[in-house]
């Protein structure tokens, strides 16, 4: 397997030279570019496995590099580093379509861990599921690669975490699968504060394939527990 | 808003003092003749000019009446205009504030993270043996970044509280630049910026070493810092009628329409704190103005003629100040 591409976006460059060395002595490669209009065409040209994007940068701040290519429809990783760490700053590179947020300073350890994480997260997502590479419940067919779920007619584009929580259900049919065990998977550990999260996403998940989305006939919400998908 | 609700309930206040001056206004010039009319229908017979009297008395009343209402009015409108003010002035200050914490904050953590990894990264054996000398000095330059950033910090804070002591002596400036310009263009030729000095000789000036020195400093490194892409900056000193004249220039984008006062504010930098370009906290500039005027100086900034910014400071000549004691 050739190795991943990893693209650092940081303008000190003190960080993005001590960062760089030491993702590539884990056996990652890794370009460096020092401000946000550079790094969205970087991106766009060229998708990276992983994006570690600091916020404060020249030309065009990180958040609205993240908005810009979420837009897009580009769902490449992004783990932010910044040297804001206020909790609003956090929510919202989280909200906007972040992956991940570690806060500067941090520690080296932390930041290869994180790293790692995000990129078996996306690994795992890539590789084809024991569950196949379709679902069907009823009219709805939903496809894994594609990121669609053709319904009768109409077809629908579903977001990539969409697709993982719809995936991380349909590889244990008939199971409870926890909320934990959802933002787990398809998150990280502590990427988000609440798995209110989770029940936003089942939400528009029931929109798009239940014929009655308050009376559920495939993804069934267990009070207290979590989630089943009975196909 | 909560701030604004006392400002919209005196709004309405001076809105129903103008609704009341006017029907005054309505009332009394009506009160003279309303007055006639109720005594002779009371069955007072006056003559002409006795009416006239009377109606002239009360409209005399009248203007008085409204001569105090409107003062009174022009004063309420006047302090919502004073209260307006002040608001604009502490929402300025609180947007400066911000500023401050969020490039603080930036400028303090950046060369800490960097610092850290760098060190640690030696400690876990993680760095090439060729790369270590590199590693070392780097950490070093980011604590000697941080350092002075928390020297500005103090002496900025000791600037507020007018604590600085300047010790004015009669010096040469180009004798004490030129050692310091020298210093600056090593510091500042690994960014690829350079630097030169115009001094045809000495000037001498009545002012403290290491106050001129902190002042050539900040300049410098603002041109530096703003000149552009390997910066050019000229430093100059010369004798200009009674005054010893330091001047900084640099090719970059000049005041670019900012403020020359304003620029010397702390905390003001060029530019959106979200969208950086500039290292520094926006105290280098402030720093210069307070000692200028520590040491009886002046300074000004304006666009230099051909492009970039000018920076001049006007110290008293040794000559001029001697003789004026």
């Amino acid at each position: 397997m050739s190795a991943e591409r990893l693209l650092v976006v940081e303008d000190e460059a003190h960080l993005s030279e001590v960062i760089s060395d030491n993702l590539r002595l884990e056996g990652w490669r890794v370009d460096v570019v020092a401000d946000g209009a550079t790094a969205l065409a970087a991106i766009r040209a060229d998708r990276p496995d992983l994006v570690l994007l600091d916020v404060m940068l020249p030309r065009m701040d990180g958040f609205a590099v993240c908005d810009a290519l979420r837009k897009d429809g580009n769902d490449v990783p992004i783990l932010f580093l910044t040297a804001r760490a206020s909790a609003d700053d956090r929510v919202r590179g989280l909200s906007l379509g972040g992956d991940d947020y570690l806060s500067k300073p941090f520690e080296l350890k932390e930041l290869i861990l994180r790293v790692r994480a995000i990129l078996r997260r996306t690994e795992w997502f890539r590789a084809p599921s024991p569950a196949g590479d379709t679902l069907q419940l009823g009219a709805a067919r939903v496809d894994f690669r594609t990121q669609r779920a053709q319904v009768g007619e109409h077809s629908y584009e579903l977001s990539p975490k969409e697709t993982m929580i719809l995936r991380c259900l349909a590889e244990r049919p008939g199971e409870v699968v926890s909320r934990a065990d959802i933002l787990d998977r398809v998150w990280g550990y502590d990427a988000f504060p609440t798995s209110r999260t989770v029940d936003n996403f089942i939400v528009r998940l029931r929109r798009i394939l239940e014929a009655d989305p308050r009376e559920p006939r495939y993804i069934h919400t267990v009070r207290g527990s979590g989630y089943r998908l009975t196909p | 808003m909560k701030s604004h609700r006392p400002l919209q309930l005196y709004g309405v206040i001076v809105v129903l003092y103008a609704v009341l001056m006017g029907w005054w206004v309505i009332f009394l010039s009506g009160e003279g003749t309303w007055l006639v009319r109720d005594m002779q229908r009371a069955g007072a017979e006056l003559s002409t000019a006795q009416a006239e009297t009377l109606i002239a008395v009360t409209a005399r009343t009248g203007k008085m009446f409204l001569a105090e209402s409107a003062f009174l009015g022009l004063l309420m409108v006047g302090s919502v205009w004073l209260v307006l003010r002040s608001l604009r002035r502490e929402a300025l200050l609180a947007r400066q504030q911000r500023n401050f914490l969020s490039a603080v904050t930036h400028e303090l953590r950046s060369p800490i993270a960097s610092a850290k990894l760098y060190i640690e990264s030696l400690q876990l054996g993680r760095v090439d043996p060729s790369k270590t000398e590199r590693y070392l000095r780097h950490a070093q330059e980011d604590l000697q970044r941080l350092a002075r950033i928390v020297e500005d910090l103090l002496v900025s804070r000791r600037l507020q509280d007018a604590r600085v002591d300047v010790h004015l002596e009669a010096l040469d400036l180009a004798a004490l630049l030129a050692p310091q310009a020298e210093r600056l263009r090593e510091r500042f030729a690994a960014a690829g910026a350079t630097l030169v000095l115009h001094a045809d000789g000495p000037v001498p000036a009545r002012a403290d070493a290491s106050a001129v020195e902190t002042i050539v400093d900040n300049l410098v490194s603002n041109g530096v810092k703003y000149g552009g892409e390997r910066a050019h900056v000229e430093l100059a000193v010369r004798a200009h009628g009674e005054h010893a004249l330091l001047e900084v220039r640099d090719h970059g984008k000049g005041l670019a329409g900012a403020d020359p006062r304003r620029i010397f504010e702390a905390f003001v930098r060029g530019g959106d704190e979200s969208v950086r370009t500039q290292q520094g906290v926006g105290l280098g500039l402030y720093i210069v103005r307070e000692l200028v005027a520590a040491q009886g100086g002046t300074i000004a900034a304006k666009d230099a003629p051909g492009g970039g910014a000018l920076f001049t400071v006007s110290l008293p000549l040794a000559r001029a100040a001697e003789e004026g004691r």
